[in-house]
Order: C-alpha cells, then structure tokens, then sequence
C-alpha cells in the first residue's frame, strides 16, 4: 500500500496508523497521549496532521492509513492546531517546573519548548485547586499536574487489571481519581507504580525517601548499609545517560561507595537465599501433599492483587518474604552481631526498581529483626525498628549520584562487599520474568534427583510471552511449571486455580511487564524495546558468573552453617517467612 | 432527624434489580438509575455502590466514574423536592440566575449560588436545587422544574407562588406526622 507523505511516497502496511506510517517515514509525530502497548485514546488532540479529502484535521495516532491516502504534517494550521492543544493543557497546569519532580524529564514540559511557547496566553478554567494524595507509601499523586491522557488509567486497568484509578466527573471537572476519591493508599492499588513510569508529567511520583537518606548517612553514629535489587545493574546506567540496559554492576557499587553508604551489599546474596527456602518449601509442598501450585512471593505489588482480589488463594503464596526483607532480616541480626553494630544504629536501605518495595518494608509484621533482639537486648515497644528502613527507586538513585557531581560513565568497577554481597548467576536473573524459576528449578533439581545438571539454561522459562510454561522432567516425574508477568497474566493463572483446573505445582508472578526489569520504579522511558535490552543485560552478568546455582554460594552455605542452621528451621521461620492478610477496599 | 442518616437499599432488592438488567447493553447505566430509583432519598450511597460494583463483577473505581460523569447521579441524599433551575443560555439572557437566588430566598435559607457545586440540598432534607445546561424548552424560557414538572416563563412572582405551595404541603405532610 502506498501512501503520500509531505509530498514523498512510501510503502506502508496495512492496518498502520498514519503515525506509524509517519515514523517509519522519519517523521516523529508529537503526542501527550498516544503511548506504544499501553493507550491509544486519542485524548490530547497533539498528534493531528491533515490529510486531502478529510474536512478537519485527524489524529494521526488512532487513523489508519489507505491506499494513496495524502498526508500533511507539517503546515500552518496543523502547526496552529497543535499549539492551540498543548496551551489549553497549559491552562491549568502549574508552571512550577523547577521543583517538579520531572523537572527536565516532562514530555509536557519538553513539547511547550519544542513548541516554541514562551507565555501561558489562557486563563485558568479549572475553578478548585485540586488536593495532592500522599496516602500511599509508595506515591505521591498530584491531579493540578494531571493533563487527563488517561496513560495511568489504562496501564492500571488493561495491563494490571487492578482499576484502581479511572476518570471522574465530566468536563471541567473531570480528574482521575480513585473510588469515591479515597486516597491510593485506601484503595485496591497495587502500588506496583506502572502509572507513574508511564505519566507524561510529574502528577504520580513515588514518595521520595532521598532527604531521610541522606540525613542518616550524615549521622556519624547509623551505619547505614544498602542493598541492590538485580534489576537496579540494567537500569541505573540509563538514568545517568547510558545506553539502553547498559550492565554497570561494578560502577554502581562504586557510586554507592562515594555517596557514602559503609557497606555496599547486593539483594541477590539473600535472592540465594530465597531460593533455598522456596526450593525447601516447594519440595516440602510436593512431598508432604502442601497446597500446590506454590506461587513465589517476591513481587509486593503481586502479594498486594492477591490479597485483594483472590484471597481465597492465599495458601498457594510461598511463605517466604521477599530478598528485600530477608536482607533486611538477616543485616540486622546475623550481620549486626558478626560486625558488632547495635541493630538499632544500623540503617538499611535498598535500591529497588519498584515502588512497592517501599510499601512492603512499612508493612507492619516486617520487622523480624527486632522480634530477634526483643528479649537478648531488652528492647521496649520504642526501640522498634523495621528491617528495612528506606527504599529507593533507580530514579531517586540517579538523583542522588547527580546531586554529589558522581561522574558515573568515569567511575570504576569495584566489588561488593562481602559477606552480604556474594552471590550467584541464579540470583542476577530475579531481575527478569522466569528468572526466579529458573533460579529455583536449578536448585530444586539438584536437590530432587542428586545429580549435576547439565545445562543450567532454563531458556523455556525465559522471554517476554505473558504466560510461559515448562514441563521438567525429574527422576520420571514431569513437573508442570508456570511464568506469568503483568497482574492481567497473574489473573488468568489464578482464575485456574480458584476453578480447580491449574495443572501447575509451581508459578512465578511478577507484577511488572518484562518482571522487575520493568518495574515501577526503574528509568523513564521504559518500553518493549528497552525491557529487551535490560533482559539481555541480565542473562549476560548470570553467563559471566562463576557460581550459577543458588545452593552453591558459599557464604549462603556459611550462613546456614553458623547461623540458620538449617532451611526451613525455627529461625528461618521467624526471619525469612511471613504471612498474608486478605485486604478490603 | 432522622431523614438524613444514610439509608442503603437492601440486599435483596439490589439483587432483583441486577437480575433483571444483567447481561443486557449497558447494564451498568440501567442497574445505577434503577437502584438510585429504589433509594428513598434518591441517592447512591458508597456502600450501594460498592455493592453494585461486586454483583457486576465491574471494577468499583469504574462504578463511581460512571456515577460521577452523569449529573443524573446523585452520590449525597436528595431533598424530597427537587427544583432544577434552568441555565442555558436562553434561560440565563432571560434572567435565571437572578431565579435562582429567588429560590433560597424564598424557601428561607442562604443560598450562594456556586458554579462549582452541582446541586444544595436543604439542611432539613426538603428541598434540592440543582442546575442543568438546557432542558430544550428555550422558546418558555425562563423554565424551572419542580418535582418533574417544567413550569415556563417564569418570573420571581410565579415562583414565589409555585414554591409556596410545594413548601406548604411539604410541612404541612411533615406536620401530621
């Protein structure tokens, strides 16, 4: 099909849109709405171009090109049109740019230059200042920043299935809001913040906790300590303006280093340790006839749909907390006592490309820890501390390296420190969707049948296919299996579950598209493509790893040794495990 | 007093209402007006709502952007009046703004008129007065409907005298209570 663009003629496919069509041709078309696998509303009426024959000026995101259609994208009217768009959205936007969040990373802000607009010409026509919703731990939302592209609204409701948030009211007061305007935090959100990495301005924010790190950091008597998730190693360099899922494990244990934490620790030390307990327990299912399919619980945003929406199904969750909070956990017993801090002056902080994590650290039975030293130390209800006391996203990560001049593309490779910094290949890959299966099923096997396995690539569990499954053989027993990335996905597998037609024994959910990798708190943008690179990065750090299996990490084995004692015992129990409440809205 | 407690629609009543409407096109719209309907205060309150939302299987944030994108819905009690001053422009270049001073004037209360708000209701539950864009009646105008009917040309004389009777029989049903 040939199509006229600007006077030039192109191929183009069938079933196109002009503005693929258009970008195909080298033309990028400037929207606020329009948004690849996500929404395509046409709400903002920024994206119009003209096309011979049509009367008025069309959408070029939601029109899908014809044989010998003649598009103009660049003339006076279009021109006119579109900044008529952008400045009745300026109408009532505030123009606080400088202490905006997205300050310098806002499409809205970017297209106004782009523009060429230099004043706001319209009055304001939204009578009421709209209130900001801090009632969530994990973001912030911000509706006089919202310009009503509805991106939040369909991530929330067609990739999570969670609706958490939909439009409300007709015309000038029309907002995104949440049922009956309770607050995110009173509601059935996930906090999994995929609405924030996908809002064109700074109207949902994760709640930053970058002034409390800083302070603790600067407190000569806290030994303040972090952690990073797997996914941060494939995220971070973006943020500081690398390419694409660039892999800079080593420059960021070296940023950290100069931002002045005391030790810098990896979440995939204590993602090995995950997998022993969750290997232990799913074979300890499998064996004493548990609740199966057992579904791992890493994702807080998956924990938090799960008990919303199916808490019929709780019993199927692995009891194991997440690396997050077994880090947290062990840093503040086993670690405190090797290295003879008191608990109570030590910090934890961890980098997490996720917004629930900061939920999941505030949930009030995660302080396992102080549970530990209640009775040796004598601890009152006002010494409590959580074990995990503030969590960061890559985005406020990259905030702070930019905030101290860190030049991080110079920085060098360091290591990170051990104890609670050794780990292996089956723990850099809990950062993409099918790696905590893979993870699990490298160790389960061993564990099953005695023998090595051959091949440690467990490529059927991998890639970007929503639901993705996988027979393993062991010992004669074929073991059903189960990947599912998005809440959409989670809620097919678990619809089978609740009618009794789940022939899985085991499934690993991940809340984000693409699983941590894409998790709400990691660089924008992050789209299909990026997720790829980000993937790609992950599965190269775990080829280049010496130790690929969980169970072979020898300060785990350390651990267990001195310390645990055994997986599943009595002070895992108390440490590593937790439980689940079914939530009401 | 005890007109202004919130007052749910049973449970069982609810389930007829889904009943008879699920499975058709729009059943959300029809449920919503049928149920709104049942209510004595003519209102949907956070409860029914939720409730609604769980019988049609249809996410509760959805519920409520239905209910608040129609003026039809009402999410606080309804006065047992309703007055509904027109505002289109016909109506307003023929003075109803100034009509719907009147109104709290003559009922006795305070009443500032305020754009942003869609509709007051009378502290003692009797009367609402809200606003709608036109009611297409433009040739009578202005027009002002009480309780459902649309009374035309109206001037502050005539609405004195339509309002006085609605509020005399109002308190005088009150009375023989």
């Amino acid at each position: 099909m040939q199509v006229i663009i600007d006077n030039k003629p192109y191929e183009v496919q069938e079933g196109m849109t002009i503005e693929q069509a258009c970008m195909q041709a080298g033309i990028r078309i400037p929207t606020l709405c329009n948004l690849k696998d996500v929404s395509s509303n046409a709400s903002c009426g920024i994206c119009v171009v003209e096309v011979k024959g049509a009367k008025s000026l069309l959408r070029s995101c939601i029109t899908k090109v014809t044989d010998g259609m003649e598009i103009t994208t660049n003339n006076a009217r279009i021109l006119r049109a579109r900044k008529m768009n952008v400045e009745l959205l300026l109408a009532n936007h505030p123009l606080d740019c400088q202490t905006c969040e997205r300050n310098q990373r806002c499409e809205l802000q970017q297209i106004t230059y782009e523009f060429g607009i230099d004043q706001r010409r319209l009055p304001r026509t939204r009578p009421k200042q709209l209130e900001r919703d801090y009632s969530s731990l994990s973001l912030i939302r911000d509706p006089e920043k919202c310009i009503l592209c509805g991106r939040c609204v369909a991530v929330c409701k067609e990739v999570q299935t969670v609706s958490a948030i939909d439009f409300a009211g007709r015309g000038q007061k029309s907002k995104i809001s949440t049922f009956m305007d309770m607050g995110l935090g009173m509601v059935d959100c996930t906090n999994c913040g995929q609405c924030a990495l996908v809002c064109p301005t700074g109207a949902i924010i994760e709640k930053s906790h970058v002034s409390q790190i800083w302070e603790a950091i600067h407190d000569p008597k806290k030994v303040v300590v972090v952690q990073t998730a797997p996914a941060i190693r494939v995220g971070i360099g973006e943020e500081m303006g690398m390419p694409m899922g660039s892999l800079v494990t080593g420059k960021m244990v070296a940023g950290l280093r100069r931002l002045g934490f005391s030790k810098v620790f990896d979440t995939n030390f204590t993602a090995d340790l995950t997998i022993i307990e969750e290997g232990n327990e799913l074979i300890s299912r499998i064996q004493n006839n548990g609740t199966l399919p057992m579904i791992t619980s890493c994702s807080p945003g998956w924990i938090k749909f799960i008990e919303h929406f199916f808490p019929k199904s709780l019993p199927h969750l692995s009891t194991c907390k997440s690396p997050q909070q077994m880090f947290g956990a062990i840093a503040k017993t086993y670690y405190a006592e090797q290295a003879g801090i008191d608990p109570r002056d030590m910090v934890v902080v961890s980098v997490m490309p996720c917004t629930a994590k900061k939920y999941e650290a505030k949930r009030p039975e995660m302080d396992g820890a102080f549970d530990y030293w209640k009775k040796k130390m004598k601890l009152t209800a006002e010494d409590r501390f959580f074990d995990v006391d503030y969590v960061l996203t890559t985005r406020e990560l990259g905030r702070m390296f930019k905030e101290v001049g860190i030049d991080f593309k110079s920085l060098p490779t360091e290591d990170f420190d051990n104890p609670l910094g050794t780990s292996t290949g089956a723990a850099v890959i809990f950062g993409a969707t099918g790696g905590v299966m893979e993870a699990a099923l490298r160790t389960a096997y061993e564990i099953l049948t005695g023998d090595t396995l051959k091949d440690v690539n467990l490529k059927a569990v991998r890639g970007m296919d929503g639901i993705r499954e996988a027979d393993i053989n062991i010992n004669g027993t074929i073991l059903k299996v189960a990947v599912a990335h998005t809440l959409k996905n989670a809620r097919i597998l678990l619809e089978q579950i609740e009618n009794g037609t789940s022939p899985y024994a085991f499934i690993e959910v991940m809340s984000c598209p693409g699983g941590c990798l894409g998790g709400g708190g990691q660089p924008i943008p992050t789209n299909t493509e990026i997720r790829m690179k980000r993937a790609e990065s992950i599965y190269e750090e775990d080829s280049h790893k010496f130790i690929r299996k969980s169970h072979e990490n020898p300060e785990i084995k350390y651990l267990y040794d001195n310390f645990l004692k055994k997986p599943l015992g009595a002070l895992s129990h108390d440490l590593l495990h937790t439980k689940y409440v079914e939530r009401k809205m | 007093m005890d007109t202004l407690t919130p007052y749910e629609v049973e449970e069982k009543v609810l389930d007829e209402i889904v009943g008879k409407y699920k499975g058709s096109p729009g059943v959300l719209l029809s449920t919503l007006e049928a149920v709104q309907e049942a209510n004595p205060l003519k209102f949907l309150p956070q409860k029914t709502l939720l409730q609604v939302a769980k019988k049609l299987n249809v996410p509760a944030t959805q519920v409520y952007s239905v209910a608040t994108f129609y003026s039809f819905f009402n999410l606080k009690p309804q006065g047992k009046h309703t007055i509904v001053v027109c505002r289109g422009t016909a109506c307003h270049t023929k003075g109803s703004r100034e009509l719907l001073n009147s109104v709290g004037q003559i009922l006795g209360f305070r009443y500032e008129f305020d754009e942003t708000e869609p509709s007051y209701t009378t502290p003692d539950n009797e009367f609402t007065i809200r606003t709608v864009a036109c009611f297409g009646q433009c040739a009578q105008a202005p027009v002002v409907a009480v309780d459902g009917v649309i009374h035309s040309n109206v001037n502050a004389p005539k609405l004195l005298k339509i309002l006085k009777k609605v509020k005399s029989s109002s308190y005088a049903k009150n009375q023989s209570k």
